[in-house]
């Protein structure tokens, strides 16, 4: 009964409309709650059937060796060094020493491509342009740099710059010099040891998109691939943090209504309490979103006349994929506001769903690395099909979903503990932590307000 | 089986209510910090109406929560009915509390707002919708019973307030200032009815305002900067401030002098003549003796104990 009158609480409200309005917008924006229009074709022979990530080391080599020296001229590296993206430009010193490497890796000297630097236009503020230069494959895994049109007149190297990775390198030493530049580019590069895969595009076959439709057809029922994919929008997009918001609110609640007392001194138990108030946010949550992603795959239903079809694929990723993030994301939520009784757990959910959405920019194809929040399976069109992908992975998201409703447990009772020990008396008043987040407060809003210099 | 166990737990709890009906305070020390918010209390409070006064900032409210198990105390002995007061969880069986700020959620009905209460009073279903009914009957709401909160008048707020502390039919009722801020006629009706439920339990009442105590409570004990400077009858308390109470008749020019000269507890002016009332050990003036009323033994004996006139009258602060 009680359960009842917090849900009711919660969902009879304006904030919960908005936050219903506002999960049901993002999801309509990243097209997730229609997916009619990608459709699962079977495979037709000399078709396109897409491209996939493997680790040959023939591919890979001379790839990342283009995109080196392409950045290498440009003095413009794409980074991510916390996830984020991050513009690096390299002093001279750094410049030489990316220029050692790319000569240890060609065999051709330092100065050749010393001088192809000097043969790009500077900036005028210390930085080089590259004029025209045109990086072509020459089909052996080597590359003709051609200098460029009408602004090569008056440049030095007249002739093209022919270079490719030497014969005589193996994976593990390229692996090791590729490692080099990313920690002078200070990490987070396209050429750190685990991220050279990204280089190793190739394409589909035709025997391995049809193994991948009869898996989507046999394992996933098609529309489990529909309902991995909707999970991974909304967790990404919207389930990672949005939660936070009723957690917080049901938790400011009592105190807003000057009602903190008249609930403390009651029977009922504190542990029963805040359970009960979580568990009315998870099913807060958890209401639209199931209906939501009902409406997502039923999107498709009707594409796949007399095909069997998982009914209840949506309900399965719902519960299995994105109420773990869900639950951590509310529990954090209640935890803080019991702790610090301010709204300060939107602000923490908030940076820690931004740095992992952006750590996984990277890596939105699969991703289900142990801690992170969104767990991710989306690469492009139809790539929701790739069901081999997610049964290699499954172990790891199995591990890294209970990871999180085992910690959500952790952070609930802890909030518990807060609670009971506000009831009694023991963390009321100007409790040391509390004071702290006022003084963070009173310090941001304070620095916001000092002129800059 | 399990209502069978619960219902005997009811009686062997009432059983050891009835047997002490009452509210044992011994060596009581409460600080916030470095600040002594209560200092070696001792009280000995039975069944009805027990009025606890003192100025703003006295320790009143301080004393009400450590007896509503909402605050830790540092030292000394609390029972109520028999109950120490760390344990908590009986605690809550047997009292109501009615803090002095509260509200509900606004947005729901006062209907709701008891449901939910009861509900988390742990009452079922059937005595919900009674206790609910008889409830609001008794403050007088059931005809607001589906207004919201937000609509309520302050004094139908404290009202309802009210009702909810009696939700669990409590054997010990804590009120705190529950009269601040209400018109007369509503002042009048509060306190009847703190009157009435004191018939059948404890009822503590924790006020500034003198004029509460004096029309319903028998004992009063009086709180300053967390001492007790006072425990003991209403009729103790005006004994004190026999043949101490004068009135005398002046121009109104002569009253900054009366001000800074004597302790005044009421005054009224009739043209160019102010009507003064005051306590003295003496006869001063042309003086002549009246009646002493509550709270001329109260500001008398205030003065007595070393609080002065001006600081009676300040106010502010957390009581």
């Amino acid at each position: 009964m009680l359960f009842f009158k917090e849900l009711k609480k919660l969902v009879c409200s304006v904030s919960y409309l908005l936050f219903v309005v506002l999960i049901t917008a993002a999801l309509y924006s990243q097209g997730a709650l229609d997916f009619s229009s990608e459709r699962l074709v079977e495979p037709q022979p000399g078709g396109n059937y897409g491209i996939k990530n493997e680790e040959i080391p023939e591919i890979i080599m001379p790839a990342a060796l283009q995109a080196l020296y392409g950045e290498y001229m440009e003095n413009s590296y794409r980074t991510y060094p916390i996830g984020l993206y991050k513009n690096v430009r390299l002093s001279a010193e750094e410049q030489m020493r990316v220029a050692e490497i790319l000569s240890d890796l060609t065999g051709l000297g330092r100065e050749v491509f010393l001088h192809a630097r000097e043969g790009t236009g500077s900036g005028g503020d210390g930085e080089f342009i590259i004029i025209g230069d045109d990086v072509q494959s020459d089909g052996n895994g080597g590359f003709i740099v051609s200098p460029g049109g009408a602004e090569s007149e008056n440049r030095d190297m007249g002739e093209d710059l022919e270079f490719h990775v030497r014969s005589d390198i193996t994976y593990s030493e390229f692996q090791e010099q590729m490692q080099r530049v990313d920690t002078i580019l200070g990490g987070g590069s396209e050429y750190a040891r685990e991220s050279l895969i990204g280089f190793g595009a190739v394409p589909v076959t035709y025997d391995e998109a049809v193994s991948r439709y009869e898996l989507a057809v046999n394992t996933d029922k098609v529309t489990g691939g529909y309902a991995r994919l909707f999970s991974d929008y909304a967790v990404a997009m919207v389930l990672g943090i949005f939660p936070v918001f009723p957690a917080v609110i049901m938790s400011m609640k009592d105190r807003r209504a000057k009602m903190s007392e008249l609930v403390y001194t009651r029977m009922e138990s504190g542990a029963k309490i805040v359970l009960v108030r979580y568990m009315a946010v998870i099913v807060s949550v958890m209401l639209p979103v199931i209906i939501l992603s009902y409406i997502s795959n039923g999107s498709v239903w009707g594409c796949y006349d007399g095909m069997e079809l998982d009914y209840l694929a949506p309900l399965k990723y719902d519960l299995g994929w994105i109420l773990p993030s869900v639950m951590i994301s509310a529990a954090l939520g209640l935890f803080l506001t019991e702790l610090t009784e301010t709204p300060i757990a939107i602000a923490v959910q908030g940076l820690w769903w931004f740095v992992d959405i952006n750590m996984g920019y990277r890596s939105v194809a699969s991703s289900y690395s142990l801690f992170r929040l969104s767990p991710r399976h989306n690469a492009g069109i139809r790539s929701f099909f790739r069901t081999q992908d997610f049964i290699d992975n499954f172990r790891g998201l199995l591990v890294n979903r209970l990871l999180f409703a085992g910690l959500s447990v952790a952070v609930v009772i802890a909030a518990i503990f807060i609670y009971e020990a506000k009831r009694r008396g023991r963390l009321n008043g100007s409790y040391k932590i509390k004071r702290a987040f006022a003084r963070l407060g009173k310090g941001i809003l304070h620095r916001r307000d000092q002129p800059e210099a | 089986m399990e209502n069978a166990i619960e219902k005997s737990d009811i009686v062997l709890r009432n059983n050891l209510i009835k047997r002490d009906a009452s509210i044992q305070i011994k060596g009581l020390n409460k600080f916030y910090g470095k600040k002594q918010a209560l200092r070696n209390v001792e009280l000995s409070i039975g069944q009805g109406m027990f009025g606890l006064l003192g100025r703003n900032g006295a320790g009143k409210t301080t004393l009400m929560k450590t007896l509503a198990a909402l605050l830790q105390k540092q030292s000394g002995e609390i029972t109520v009915c028999g109950v120490p007061i760390e344990n908590a969880r009986e605690i809550r069986k047997i009292i109501g509390y009615l803090p002095q700020e509260f509200s509900m959620y606004p947005s729901m009905s006062v209907g709701e707002a008891m449901d939910y209460l009861a509900i988390l009073s742990g009452l079922g279903k059937r005595d919900r919708k009674d206790a609910i009914q008889a409830l609001l009957e008794k403050v007088n709401l059931t005809e607001h019973r589906h207004k919201k909160v937000r609509a309520l008048s302050g004094g139908m707020k404290r009202r309802l307030g009210i009702a909810q502390a009696l939700l669990n039919n409590p054997r010990v009722l804590i009120v705190d200032e529950p009269t601040a801020g209400l018109d007369p006629e509503e002042r009048v009706r509060f306190r009847n009815l703190l009157s009435e439920l004191a018939e059948e339990r404890i009822v503590i009442l924790s006020t500034h305002i003198v004029g509460d105590i004096e029309a319903t409570c028998e004992d009063i004990a009086i709180l300053d900067e967390g001492r007790l400077l006072y425990n003991g009858t209403v009729e103790g308390l005006l004994a004190t401030a026999q043949g101490k109470v004068f009135t005398v008749g002046a121009d109104r020019r002569e009253l900054s002098q009366f001000k800074k000269e004597l302790l005044i507890t009421g005054m009224h002016m009739q043209g160019q003549k102010a009507y003064v009332r005051f306590v003295s050990e003496q006869a001063v003036y042309d003086a002549k003796i009246c009646e002493p009323n509550i709270e001329d033994a109260y500001m008398l004996y205030l003065n007595q104990n070393g609080v002065g006139a001006r600081a009676l009258v300040r106010t502010g602060g957390e009581g």
